[in-house]
């Protein structure tokens, strides 16, 4: 009986998931061949796959995409296996993985700011060395951001993606004993950029294999960052598709859906290429090369790799201060390196006409992350009996990651605004938990099913039912990575753009969606104190939950 | 005899009960029409405290901002109903937003209660009949200050007839801005400008269309350089008027390669100009308000040697409004709030340089003493022209050259990258 129970509850979790991703793809599946009965049409046709070719840019749009997504990933993840390997049993190591949370807590909107802030020719990165140096007196003609190719898109990507494959890689190695094979290889006279690429590497690699697919999915549909590094004339898929969805003309939708269908197969796509690639990699002639390049050139490859990964941290560290300062500046034309005058007033007025926003956005993010780490809680609960059949359901957690945000959004409003629902929190609440689940269950599930299972046997020897362990056995146990899940779930759901966007349809408000809007349009002042709020309160959260961490927890272990 | 006295009497009976009754009934439609009329507003007054309102206006600029925060705790105060400002980066989107729930015929609860419109995303909404019933803006208590008779613009939308379904706001004529410590004469037609930006590379853009300043701006020039301006006044049609448009694409392909980062790249609205010409990266601003300069220096946002100039032969010159969708969530809250934003006090706010700086549509003639004389003193900003100089004003093109000319600039420069 109880196990039915159990089954009937895991399917329903289940369903929770798939449901709404099932209808995301149908809705705008349907459409993209002019099919969808809700809007009485009823023809079935190829038509729209031709508007959409004719769509000018489209084939640059869809370049972009391909190769921004592709050259992103990439980056990122040779640039944070160099910085774990160079910092591997270090002291740092330590520290990393005490601050890669704050790290990536910072929105992607805020990164793109940032870099608007250092590059642009009125930017920082002029002012340094104007007019001493340079002799502008006034801001160059150059055409660097954005520029024609999205390289600066890739900057900003990497940049924001470095932290995650980081935080994940790390995850990996605590799941294998790598310091033995480390010391082991070390011990042979390998150098560590050997034993990293040869030995280490592919363990790890085989554990985020996963994650780099939907970092794939990620970076080649991503709309916030898009709208403000990408070129404009034209921009990237996932804006096309944006903009198409945007016009006000009666066959919008359809347009707007086929793109968002060849936005899944450009994501497809591009996954297969980069399994080809692995293929390519993983073959002998391959490794021979390879190993013949490292060790003649070891120390140069990692000198270099190293100096860019300082660059980048630089370039982080420079994103924060270049906010903060724009917050507090009162007049500050090019080409003054600093403000002029420093003014205190844009922090208070912006915080005083948007106090409500920055409440709401903390409050759903909490609720948000509270109902992800409560479906994980139970999902482990559910299926602790199973063995070889949960590898293949827990599938299904990650599914909503695959699939193009502005393709699941715009299919899930198909039905979602005929539904005419009066309320748009719930909506958005429910739509949110799709996004954030999978990274509570990243950080949640590997603690849970580590509790040893000695504790458990005795307090049900002791009489206690499931729950009670639950409440007061295991959950206690991994309160410090519980309370660590539910922080990364709120700045997961805080840094959301396009799901309160669209399902938000402005009923609904996040700071997040405040900051693009005044990037796209208000001054650099206010752009700089949305930001600083949006940098400043994911590292509060964390704070407290580190204080309390700390404070509390100790005398627990 | 008798029987035909009877038969007569019958039938005059007949009709005058039929007349009574008719009469009667009339009279008493009207009567009760009239009374409800009388109370109509009270009651919508009553019904709507602690309701709440979506007004979708465009949220870029801080002034206007604040402008529409501080009506919102006014009418909050007076009538306890809730306004939510959702700003909108462009009202197309809002547009579309309402199209698609018509479509998905989600006819009430709608997302949007008040949308802040004009031109052609106004005459979209029409054509695909989002808007609400006919000739609702003589029934708002406070339209009494227009002056619908003698001012055709207040109904007059682009060359579309309102209608009455969207109440005139503001008026806006499309100005520029230079930095007059470094140009001394700035170039009064669209001849002198493509002169101009030739000889100084790099410093002139435009927003990027479909942005709204950007897709004026085109029409501006288009306007100043069609031989017959008559033609813009009908609607488009592709055989008879491609061929109107040719001098403006050509204008482009000469100035396009000279203008900022080579016209591969876009400010995104005409507030993004504002930081260039702030900065120096270009010398010319733009904008579709005639404080704009003057604001932006009060704000720090400009420095305080900026001057604004309008063309030679005139700018275009339009009114913008307020309208109801048709499945508006909260149609009364929606009015109440419209009654508050053309009362003499929030217009005179609104014209107020240190506000907002936009020019009234009230009706001095309809406005007591009191009320003239606080109009009348209203001080200009330091980089605002005064109403001679912006004297000279051009009408805009029908709503339907809008779309051509967007999409046929994307065309033709904003994908070639």
């Amino acid at each position: 009986m109880y196990s039915y129970l159990n089954k009937f509850l895991l399917v329903l979790l289940i369903a929770i998931i798939v449901t709404p991703i099932f209808f995301g793809i149908l809705g705008f599946l349907l459409p993209s061949f002019g099919y969808f009965p809700i809007l009485d049409k009823y023809e079935f046709s190829l038509n729209y796959f031709v508007i959409s070719s004719n769509i000018p840019g489209v084939s640059k749009s869809i370049f972009l995409s391909f190769f921004t997504g592709f050259v992103s990933t990439l980056l990122a993840l040779i640039l944070s296996q160099v910085i774990i390997l160079n910092i591997f049993e270090t002291k740092l190591y330590k520290l990393i993985k005490k601050i890669i949370a704050p790290l990536l807590a910072m929105p992607h909107v805020t990164m793109a700011i940032g870099l608007i802030f250092i590059f642009t020719p009125s930017g920082l990165f002029f002012r340094i060395f104007s007019p001493w140096l340079t002799g502008f007196e006034r801001p160059p003609n150059f055409f660097i951001i954005p520029d024609d190719y999205g390289f600066f898109l890739i900057l900003g990507l990497v940049l924001k993606e470095i932290p995650f494959f980081i935080l994940v890689s790390i995850s990996a190695i605590e799941q294998f004993s790598a310091k033995k094979i480390f010391n082991v290889g070390k011990s042979l006279q390998h150098s560590v950029l050997s034993v990293w690429c040869f030995l280490l590497f592919p363990l790890i690699y085989r554990r985020i294999r996963l994650i780099v697919f939907i970092v794939i999915a990620f970076t080649a549909s991503v709309v916030d960052m898009s709208l403000l590094l990408a070129p404009s004339t034209p921009s990237t898929l996932a804006i096309q598709i944006l903009q198409k969805y945007q016009a006000s003309e009666t066959n919008s939708l359809f347009i707007a859906s086929n793109l968002a269908l060849i936005q899944l197969l450009v994501i497809i796509i591009l996954i297969l290429f980069w399994v080809l690639i692995e293929k390519i990699v993983s073959h002998k002639l391959f490794f021979t090369i390879f190993v013949n390049c490292l060790t003649f050139k070891n120390n140069l490859i990692k000198n270099l790799t190293f100096i860019i990964v300082s660059i980048l941290f630089f370039l982080s560290l420079l994103v924060l201060i270049s906010s903060f300062l724009w917050s507090l500046a009162g007049d500050w034309y090019f080409p003054n390196f600093l403000p002029k005058t420093l003014d205190i007033q844009n922090l208070v007025e912006f915080f005083n006409e948007n106090k409500k926003i920055i409440f709401s956005s903390i409050v759903i993010s909490l609720i948000v992350s509270l109902l992800a780490c409560l479906f994980v809680i139970i999902w482990v609960e559910l299926t602790d009996g199973l063995k070889k059949k949960r590898q293949y359901i827990e599938w299904f957690i990650f599914l909503p990651l695959f699939i193009p945000q502005i393709s699941f959004l715009i299919g899930i409003q198909s039905f979602l605004i005929p539904l005419n629902f009066s309320d748009f929190l719930v909506p958005l609440i429910f739509v949110e938990l799709l996004y954030v689940i999978p990274y509570c269950f990243i950080i949640l599930v590997p603690s849970l099913r580590e509790i040893s299972k000695d504790f458990l046997k005795v307090a049900a020897s002791l009489g206690k039912n499931k729950f009670e362990i639950l409440i007061f056995i295991k959950i206690p146990m991994i309160m410090p990575t519980f309370l660590l899940s539910v922080a990364i779930g709120m700045l997961v759901s805080f840094a959301l753009y396009t799901p309160v966007y669209f399902i938000g349809a402005g009923r609904v408000t996040t700071l997040t969606v405040e900051a693009l809007n005044l990037a796209l349009s208000g001054s650099k002042q206010d752009l700089g104190v949305a930001t600083f709020f949006q940098i400043i309160i994911p590292i509060l959260i964390l704070l407290i939950v580190g204080w309390y961490n700390n404070n509390f927890l100790k005398w627990k272990f | 005899m008798g029987f035909q006295l009877l038969k007569t009497s019958k039938k005059f009976l007949l009709d005058f009960y039929l007349f009574i009754f008719v009469f009667g009934l009339i009279f008493f439609s009207l009567t009760s029409y009239a009374s409800e009329n009388e109370n109509s507003w009270e009651a919508i007054l009553n019904k709507s405290s602690g309701d709440t309102v979506f007004f979708h206006a465009w949220g870029g600029d801080k002034n206007i901002n604040s402008y529409i925060k501080w009506a919102s705790d006014e009418i909050k105060k007076k009538y306890n109903i809730s306004v939510k400002h959702v700003k909108v980066s462009d009202t197309s989107n809002v547009v579309a937003r309402i199209l698609s729930e018509k479509n998905a015929r989600k006819n009430t609860n709608g997302a949007v209660d008040l949308v802040w419109i004009n031109g052609e995303n106004f005459s979209m909404m029409k054509n695909n009949g989002l808007l609400l019933n006919q000739n609702w803006i003589f029934k708002i208590p406070n339209s009494k200050f227009l002056d619908f008779e003698n001012n055709p613009n207040l109904l007059n939308d682009f060359g579309v007839d309102t209608e009455g379904m969207e109440m005139p706001w503001g008026l806006s004529q499309l100005t520029f801005y230079f930095d007059s410590r470094y140009i001394k004469i700035p170039p009064r037609s669209s001849i002198e400008l493509k002169d101009y930006i030739l000889s100084n590379k790099g410093r002139f853009t435009f927003p990027q269309p479909p942005d709204f300043v950007g897709t004026s701006f085109l029409k501006q020039v288009l306007i100043e350089l069609i031989s017959d301006k008559n033609l813009l006044q009908s609607n488009y049609e592709k055989a008879k008027h491609q061929i109107a448009l040719q001098p403006l694409w050509d204008w482009l392909d000469e100035v396009t390669p000279y203008l900022w980062r080579n016209g591969k790249s876009y400010p995104s609205n005409y507030l993004a100009l504002t930081e260039l010409v702030a900065d120096r990266e270009i010398d010319i601003g733009m904008a579709f308000n005639i404080s704009h300069a003057s604001n932006a220096i009060l704000a720090n946002r400009l420095p305080k040697t900026v001057r604004s100039y309008i063309h030679e032969k005139g700018t275009l010159a339009n009114t913008h409004f307020l309208t109801i969708p048709y499945n508006s969530s909260n149609i009364e809250a929606a009015k109440i709030f419209i009654n508050f934003l053309i009362s003499p006090i929030a217009q005179l706010r609104k014209q107020d340089k240190n506000f907002w700086g936009d020019p009234s549509v009230l009706s001095m003639d309809k406005l007591n003493n009191q009320w003239k004389n606080k109009f009348n003193q209203i001080p200009r900003g330091v980089a605002t022209l005064s109403n001679e100089d912006l004297k000279m004003k051009l009408q805009e093109p029908h709503p339907s050259w809008v779309k051509v000319i967007e999409e046929e600039w994307i065309r033709r420069y904003g994908s070639k990258n």
